[in-house]
């Protein structure tokens, strides 16, 4: 599938704070006002055709929540889940950039989701 | 193997124990059928709005009509307070340096959806507090300690909090508070650090409570390296107070220490950092 950064989808229209990561990266991650999130699916969840995403620092787990579940059509009464590090579910106004300080490996925040709760 | 010393244990009942006196006053912008009284209560520090208010809700709904009355919320001068933040930081980081008891207004009606996170259940309330807890020992353990609890353990952990049981509640955490004698200390500490006049809730980042060469770092040490206008010289005028469980730990103490016996429930060593006051 093409890497345009410029798909129109319209939830990329709504959040400007979340792009497709572009696939070079220049300057130090400490700067950089976005960072690297990579979304995997779990259980019966959609997996999303682009995995990976440029989120603003300041975004916070909810907000990003939202952005998967219209990402992938759910339903308004369907839940979406997200664990960090497959062991704990981050508090909804969690910034991911905090995550990501804490979290973080080879310069990304892996972000696992599902619509049951998976780790409790 | 680590020892708690007898000195050490009172301090863990101390924090355990610690209450706050507050006065909840309806807003006068809710409608009512008769006057509301005031409703005096002590807050434990360590526990959650949500979770020991049941009395205040009953209190003012016998003065409410049902259709009056929403998810009850909290605000003290203006500013919603964060359920899911433990009472003891709330208090400190908003009114500490100001006169008891704590003067809380309660509403039914307008929840700030932008403020405030919604708390339908009980349930809720103990999902979040297992998530801190799993949350401070990914950072502490890498996760062993907590998955190597069985789901029984983890649940003697909330209800100890839920129910006001230091020794049940600790029966299960000093697993949580131990670690190789090698490492000198938990791999990172869970921390935060939270000021109200930041745009950001709080700085959370990784730090190791042995420096690479294998000295003990400190309070001192985590300021320098977070927030360093905490730290003044001797004849400067102090800016800040930085307050846990109300009170000012000196700069020297071992940031493991504080760590293993002023965390809260949740594992978190939670530091509020508030204007010192001018008098």
């Amino acid at each position: 599938m093409s890497d345009n950064a410029e798909s129109p989808t319209e939830t990329q229209k709504d959040d400007p704070s979340i792009q497709h990561a572009a696939t070079e990266h220049t300057g130090a991650s400490d700067e950089k006002k976005k960072i690297d999130v990579l979304l995997k699916a779990v259980g019966d969840a959609p997996i999303m055709k682009t995995k990976k995403w440029s989120v603003e620092r300041g975004r916070t787990v909810q907000s990003l929540a939202q952005f998967i579940s219209r990402f992938l059509k759910l339903e308004a009464s369907e839940q979406l889940f997200i664990y960090v590090n497959q062991s704990f579910a981050p508090s909804p106004d969690q910034e991911v950039g905090v995550l990501f300080e804490c979290f973080g490996s080879d310069g990304k925040l892996v972000l696992h989701y599902c619509k049951s709760q998976a780790w409790g | 193997r680590k020892v708690i010393m007898a000195d050490d244990k009172d301090v863990l009942r101390d924090v355990w124990f610690g209450r706050i006196p507050a006065c909840f006053t309806l807003s006068p912008e809710e409608t009512t059928e008769r006057e509301a009284e005031p409703y005096y209560l002590l807050l434990p520090r360590v526990s959650y709005l949500t979770l020991v208010t049941d009395k205040v809700k009953k209190h003012f709904l016998r003065v409410m009509k049902t259709e009056d009355v929403e998810e009850m919320w909290f605000e003290y001068e203006g500013t919603p307070l964060k359920w899911h933040y433990p009472i003891g930081v709330l208090f400190d980081l908003h009114a500490s340096n100001t006169a008891l008891p704590w003067n809380v207004t309660v509403h039914f009606k307008n929840f700030p959806e932008r403020d405030l996170l919604h708390c339908s259940s009980n349930s809720v309330i103990e999902a979040h507090f297992m998530s801190c807890i799993k949350e401070a020992d990914a950072l502490k353990h890498k996760s062993q300690v907590i998955n190597d609890m069985q789901k029984k353990d983890h649940k003697q952990l909330w209800m100890g909090l839920q129910n006001d049981k230091f020794d049940q509640f600790w029966a299960m955490n000093r697993k949580l508070m131990e670690y190789p004698t090698e490492e000198g200390g938990f791999r990172y500490i869970p921390f935060r650090i939270y000021q109200t006049t930041s745009d950001r809730p709080f700085i959370q980042k990784l730090f190791r409570p042995v420096s690479p060469e294998g000295h003990t770092l400190t309070l001192g040490d985590l300021l320098k390296e977070l927030f360093p206008a905490a730290i003044c010289a001797e004849d400067e005028p102090k800016r800040f107070q930085v307050m846990i469980h109300g009170i000012e730990p000196l700069l020297e103490t071992p940031i493991q220490w504080l760590s293993e016996h002023l965390s809260h429930p949740d594992n978190f060593l939670h530091i509020s950092i508030i204007p010192a006051p001018s008098d």
